[in-house]
């Protein structure tokens, strides 16, 4: 595809024969810097992207079909699989529209379970969320320096759940297993051992003149457009808007701790970047908070082996830490759901780089993208 | 928690703003249940959205639902001040599902009504670039209908015809003749 030289770009003396025509590139789906397989056709002109299609599905395996076709237990073994990084938070929503749908009275004990185990998995996903986005600015040492502090939750949660990162730890009624000896020590060595570390990560991240000059003011989300777009999380905190849904619907026992949400103030890489690390310090005083205040009593309820809400639909949602991931389940009373929808945060967030990376140069559009944090596996389901 | 709207005032509510557009409004825990025709649609979301106490400005998402005889598109809205979330249902013939869309109201339905289109094979009338989104191009169901049942694949005949000769340059001898 040949198109003339564009009016507005002066052709040097001699210079009839440069090329200046746009350039299609392909990056992804197998490009490093994409998080997993998402394709970007993009529209160059010379270093400057002039509009970008994203392209999703590689990792789509029909979880909504799947779940259609199983019980209620069998598809919440699945649910880890889909934000592979945040498991618990798909479990919750999950669960938590399982049980609005069939009245169920969650126990406190399992409640505190839950948030633990969810606020542990909140911290290392932002390890990965801040590891891999300097990783795509090319810097090494932060992601081994988070993938080091990472692996002690893992093994923490190894502990409570079996597994590091595909938990299938909550149940409808409560938890899977009650906490293990030695875990409340493991998990108040690791409330000690952490925020040294926190400050460490914003020695070397934070005042680096490189990462600054590659982050700041790049990529800027206005709070109206994250608003339409939809964009929730610390995505959209970055913009100024405190929303978080662990204090508007105080869902699950959150009302009960003091912690704060973070926000930003304009909206762009670096942004986004300090609210996870804010993010990270305050997950720290919830885990202790609910160390200090866990009940004792049964962590799940007893229920039957075959679930069978009555029919109706629920949407429940949890702040993920990508946002706000919600399940819509439809029940028509059978022993499999009639419709699982899943909404997730990183699906919004990549539908959102057409409007935010035209003007930019390519080598920016992989620190915006990377400061998004979004994940495949969440958004092609 | 401020400005949190109670379950009974929230259906009243609605019911006076919707006056005349909503074929029935019911509350249920913190969801309010609105059901369309799929005319009114874009201005019943414009609505909520605009109606200051229900707040509905934010878009969850739309999902598209197979209700075994018609299909279903479900949006759901929300406020950022207070839990309620509002669920708009237009019930769509099976043969012809359109719906107007919802695009100049939220940039964010745009993903989102192609994930319908894709899975259900809902129009939406006046969306801007209404393309499959997860699903491969050429695909020839919606996936998530219940009746859909994935056509099987033809496969080109094919034989062994051996191998294929060495290809050679115009003046390269045979490798049986190369020393």
């Amino acid at each position: 595809m040949s198109t003339p030289p564009r009016a507005d770009v002066p052709v040097p003396e001699g210079g009839q024969d440069l090329n200046l025509e746009e350039v299609m590139l392909n990056m992804g789906p197998q490009h490093p810097s994409t998080h997993g397989v998402l394709r970007l056709v993009l529209r160059l002109d010379g270093e400057l992207v002039l509009s970008v299609d994203p392209v999703i599905g590689y990792l789509h395996r029909g979880f909504e079909k799947l779940g259609e076709n199983r019980t209620y237990l069998q598809l919440l073994a699945m649910l880890s699989r889909l934000d592979y990084l945040s498991g618990i938070f798909m479990e919750w929503a999950y669960v938590r529209a399982v049980e609005d749908l069939m009245e169920i009275e969650v126990p406190r004990r399992a409640e505190y379970l839950r948030v633990i185990m969810a606020e542990l998995n909140r911290i290392i996903s932002h390890h990965v969320a801040i590891g891999d986005f300097l990783l795509n600015l090319g810097s090494w040492t932060p992601f081994f320096w988070t993938f080091r502090d990472r692996e002690i939750i893992m093994d923490l949660l190894e502990m409570a759940t079996g597994q590091r990162m595909m938990y299938n730890y909550l149940r409808v009624g409560g938890v899977r297993y009650d906490l293990p000896d030695g875990f409340e020590q493991g998990c108040r060595d690791f409330i000690s051992y952490f925020p040294p570390k926190i400050d460490e990560y914003e020695r070397l991240i934070t005042g680096n003149e490189i990462f600054l000059s590659r982050t700041l003011g790049m990529g800027i989300i206005e709070p109206p457009q994250a608003l339409s777009q939809g964009l929730s999380g610390p995505n959209l905190r970055a913009c100024g808007v405190k929303w978080d849904l662990r204090r508007v619907e105080d869902y699950s026992v959150y009302g009960e701790f003091d912690f704060e949400v973070p926000v930003g103030q304009w909206g762009d890489a670096f942004d986004r970047y300090r609210c996870r690390i804010e993010e990270m310090r305050q997950s720290l005083k919830i885990i202790e908070q609910a160390l200090d205040g866990l009940p004792g009593g049964p962590f799940s309820v007893k229920l039957p082996p075959m679930l069978r809400p009555p029919a109706g639909n629920s949407y429940q949602a949890v702040e993920s830490p990508r946002g706000e991931f919600g399940a819509y389940v439809v029940s028509r009373g059978g022993l499999r759901p009639w419709r699982v929808k899943l909404r997730d945060p990183s699906f919004v967030a990549i539908s959102m780089l057409p409007q935010i990376l035209p003007g930019h140069k390519i080598a920016d559009l992989i620190a915006i993208a990377g400061s998004l944090d979004v994940l495949m596996g969440g958004t092609d389901r | 928690m401020s400005g949190a709207l109670a379950m009974p005032e929230a259906v009243e509510l609605a019911s006076e703003i919707l006056d005349g557009v909503a074929l029935s409004v019911h509350g249920r825990g913190q969801r309010l249940l609105i059901e369309l025709e799929a005319d009114d649609l874009p201005e019943a979301a414009r609505l909520i959205r605009d109606d200051p106490r229900i707040d509905g400005r934010y878009l969850v998402m739309v999902a598209g639902l197979d209700g075994g005889g018609s299909l279903e598109a479900a949006y759901l809205l929300r406020s950022l001040d207070h839990p309620l979330v509002v669920e708009m249902r237009v019930e769509l013939d099976r043969e012809s599902p359109v719906v107007p869309t919802v695009t100049h109201l939220w940039q964010g339905a745009n993903w989102h009504e192609r994930e319908a289109y894709d899975m259900f094979g809902i129009i939406f009338d006046g969306h801007p670039d209404l393309r499959r989104l997860l699903n491969r191009e050429d695909l020839d169901s919606f996936p998530l209908r219940k009746d859909a049942r994935p056509r099987r694949k033809v496969r080109p005949e094919w034989r062994w015809d051996g191998l294929e000769p060495p290809r050679r340059l115009p003046d390269e001898p045979p490798r049986s003749e190369r020393s």
